[in-house]
């Protein structure tokens, strides 16, 4: 039986954000997940808050929106619901991509059925894979877009690299990469890109192929970058690490959705494999190197560094952020790649000052509390 | 030739020595407990049960008396941990939380008084029994926490009431010390005085020691290593000025810890792990503990022993049950977080101690039953920590990946 593709209104998006749950005394990560859920589920909020394969993880799902602001506000409720719990609970919450000095093999499973599975299949990389990311959803009408854009996205995986960058430290030390959460998920066997397919019929051919193999049950098994997610009808980008703040989670998607609607007004017709090509050398360069990264054209067979192709793509697509009111998130987004400034930027700054991991997950809690400020101060 | 360079017999015993032979006894009995999936904890203390007797025929005091300076490095260490972990921001935001620690307190205090009272002992000597009933044990609390490496919010809530209910105990009993010294037709100066001043002073003291803490922490390296020593050696000094400055170990302490900890100043001190040194000296306080309950005791006071245990377990149990649902937590977790609550062991027989040593005239057989009481928890109490955080689904489940990759690959082969 063929995948089918749930067609959706094109260009609404919405976000997933891992989080890490910690404690309060050290600042380590601690299981806090059955308790914070229960009580979360009992608020009337947007979107839903999940469960995520440790206990020391949580997941929001935002709703489905079709503006940036909308976006932003809505994550901005929910991120407040979220620390009024934990207040409670003596717990503390924040984004960022892994934590900085937490041991993996002190993590817990989070007990439902999948994830117990997953645990039992994939051993010690299941506990490895306790990073936390933010995955875009934007919709699109049919499968064949959503193989289009999913191709068309990959030149632009190392700006999200590079702008959503928050996990420098890793086991406790200096990993020297921007980004050292996307390590964790190279591991998996199925992780890496979507094949050379050009319609969503091609695709459900290789999927066929797959499930006959027995390598796949599901389109969840691939861990690919950006994939097409066919039950909700969008293509999810899933590169990102969590940032610090919500309002930096929201601007990324707003990045997306402009791109994807500049994607297709502007449709590509170049050929797909060259893409490929570069894709893991580019990528690399990104994790390691983040603004300065060198990038390659595979169409041009040039070099350029990564901070001025993302401050040309964003200008190339400043006329169709006027149209979805993502001029502002991508005015700011143009600031970060000027200035460098991305969180991991952040997160080595606060440890320079602080010498202490312990005190750089405290502050890192402190910026996702109060950045940007909540929205009803309770005295 | 004169051999006066061999020993002489027959051998002193020394502290080295003591503290060695207690240590590897103790961590042998610990081995061997777990061996029968118990608590190390009851390794320990059984371990001490044996010693008992051996230290008395050799001429030896109770070994509390002869080691006290062990028991008084551990209990401080456990009583800083403790404080370290009480949070007074969090006890703020979440009524429940104090008001459950409170309760649990005053409950046992009211249950173990009306019980003692029906069986015609004055209401002082009454009320400082109630004050040691009141109490749980941090130290008991603290290694079955580290042993089955249980995290979540029964553990930090249990930490946090057995903290409240040290510091209220001892504050209590500091007082009702003053009223003890009363009824012994003292001075009314000394009967007002003496509790103000062990009250203070150790209040003075703890926050002298996390100000020095603190500064010193400010010139050197934020080193996890550096610190560990700052902080231990901060911790040594402290028990040593206590009791120099004859104030309660307990309560001093218990104020290090909690200004190290709640002091929104700066974060100058890291959270160093004390364990692996925590380790040593909780196995030679538990033996210690074990070899100075007199078990002899059990026989003749035993209706009245339990008689305390059970209304001190019942006072407990009601409060917290009552109230820790209102906060939110499931039922399996309201009656972990009870559980928790139940051990006695080394506090309340320093506190009883304490008392025996200002106030000789304490009743005989009061005494014997608390001892007694003391007995009978400090072998269940472990037990039930340990059940009581498995329950709450907070211990680490017990087979390890190893064991449970080789089970999976045996059952595929």
């Amino acid at each position: 039986m063929p995948l089918e593709f749930t067609p959706s209104e094109p260009l609404t998006f919405g976000v997933e954000l891992e989080l890490m749950v910690l404690n309060t005394h050290d600042y380590n990560l601690t299981r806090g997940a059955a308790d914070l859920l229960p009580r979360l589920n009992k608020k009337d909020l947007p979107g839903e808050v999940k469960p995520e394969i440790t206990e020391s993880m949580i997941e929001i799902n935002s709703a489905v929106n079709r503006r940036y602001s909308d976006l932003l506000s809505q994550l901005v409720t929910v991120r407040d619901a979220i620390v009024a719990t934990a207040d409670r609970l003596n717990l503390e919450v924040a984004g960022g991509g892994s934590h900085p000095f937490h041991r993996w093999h002190e993590r817990r499973i989070y007990p439902t059925e999948r994830f117990k599975r997953v645990s039992s299949l994939y051993g010690y990389l299941a506990k490895q894979f306790t990073v936390f990311g933010q995955h875009i959803h934007v919709g699109v009408e049919n499968g064949d877009d959503a193989v289009y854009l999913t191709h068309r996205l990959a030149p632009y995986i190392p700006h999200f690299i590079a702008l959503s960058a928050s996990s420098p430290f890793y086991q406790g030390e200096d990993t020297s990469f921007e980004t050292s959460r996307l390590h964790a998920i190279s591991a998996f066997p199925l992780s890496g890109h979507m094949p050379d397919v050009s319609t969503w019929a091609e695709f459900n051919g290789f999927f066929d192929e797959m499930l006959e193999y027995g390598i796949v049950g599901s389109m969840k098994d691939f861990y690919w970058d950006i994939r097409p997610k066919p039950e909700y009808g969008t293509i999810e980008i899933r590169i990102c690490d969590t940032p610090l703040t919500v309002e930096r989670a929201a601007q990324l998607a707003a990045y997306a959705q402009t791109l994807v609607s500049h994607l297709l007004s502007e449709r590509r017709t170049e050929p797909v494999a060259p893409l490929y090509r570069v894709y893991g050398y580019n990528r690399f360069q990104a994790t390691r190197f983040g603004f300065q990264a060198t990038l390659i054209d595979p169409y041009t067979r040039s070099q350029t560094r990564l901070r001025e192709d993302l401050i040309s793509a964003l200008e190339r697509i400043a006329p169709t952020a006027e149209v979805l009111g993502t001029t502002n998130a991508l005015r700011d987004l143009e600031k970060v790649a000027e200035d460098m400034a991305n969180d991991s930027l952040w997160l080595r700054e606060q440890y320079q000052e602080v010498r202490s991991l312990n005190d750089v997950v405290r502050l890192q809690a402190e910026r996702w509390r109060n950045d940007p400020p909540p929205k009803n101060v309770k005295g | 030739m004169s051999l006066s360079f061999l020993p002489t017999l027959p051998f002193e015993m020394s502290y080295p020595l003591l503290f060695g032979a207690l240590l590897v006894a103790g961590m042998l009995g610990g081995e061997f407990a777990r061996l029968l999936r118990m608590p190390r904890i009851i390794g320990y203390i059984v371990v001490g049960f044996l010693i008992s007797p051996l230290a008395h025929a050799m001429h030896m005091r109770p070994l509390i008396e002869e080691a006290r300076i062990f028991v008084d490095l551990a209990l401080g260490l456990v009583l800083f941990d403790l404080g370290r972990r009480m949070d007074i921001r969090w006890m703020r935001r979440d009524w429940t939380l104090a008001a459950s620690g409170i309760a649990e307190g005053v409950f046992a205090f009211f249950a173990v008084l009306a019980a003692l009272l029906s069986f015609d002992f004055s209401p002082v000597q009454a009320g400082l029994g109630a004050a040691i009933a009141m109490t749980a044990s941090p130290a008991v609390l603290l290694l079955v926490i580290h042993d089955t490496r249980s995290e979540g919010q029964v553990t930090e809530r249990a930490l946090n009431l057995v903290a409240l209910n040290g510091l209220v105990a001892s504050i209590l009993t500091t007082i009702m010390l003053g009223s003890a010294h009363f009824e012994a037709r003292m001075d009314i100066e000394t009967a007002v005085l003496h509790p103000l001043y062990l009250f203070l002073g150790s209040l003075a003291l703890g926050g002298a020691m996390a100000a020095a803490a603190r500064v010193i922490a400010r010139t050197v390296e934020k080193d996890r290593e550096v610190h560990f020593s700052l902080i231990t050696g901060l911790v040594v000094a402290a028990v040593g000025l206590a009791s120099l400055l004859k104030l309660p170990v307990i309560l001093a302490l218990l104020a290090f810890g909690l200004f190290a900890r709640n002091d929104q100043r700066g974060y100058d001190l890291l959270n160093v792990n004390l364990a692996p040194v925590g380790r040593l000296l909780y196995i030679v306080l538990f033996v210690i503990t074990g070899a100075s309950l007199p078990l002899g005791l059990l026989a003749s006071s035993f209706t009245l022993a339990i008689l305390i245990v059970a209304a001190r377990a019942a006072g407990k149990m009601v409060a917290v049950l009552a109230i820790a649902p209102v906060g939110g937590l499931r039922i399996q977790q309201a009656i972990g977080l009870g559980l928790a609550m139940l051990p006695m062991s080394s506090l309340p027989l320093l506190m009883l101690h304490d008392i025996l040593r200002s106030s000789p005239g304490f009743d005989p057989d009061l005494t014997a039953a608390i001892l007694s009481s003391i007995v009978m928890m400090e072998i269940l109490g472990p037990f039930a920590v340990q059940y009581g955080l498995r329950l709450a689904g907070e211990s680490l489940p017990q087979l390890d990946s190893t064991f449970m990759g080789l089970r999976a690959y045996k059952a595929r082969a």
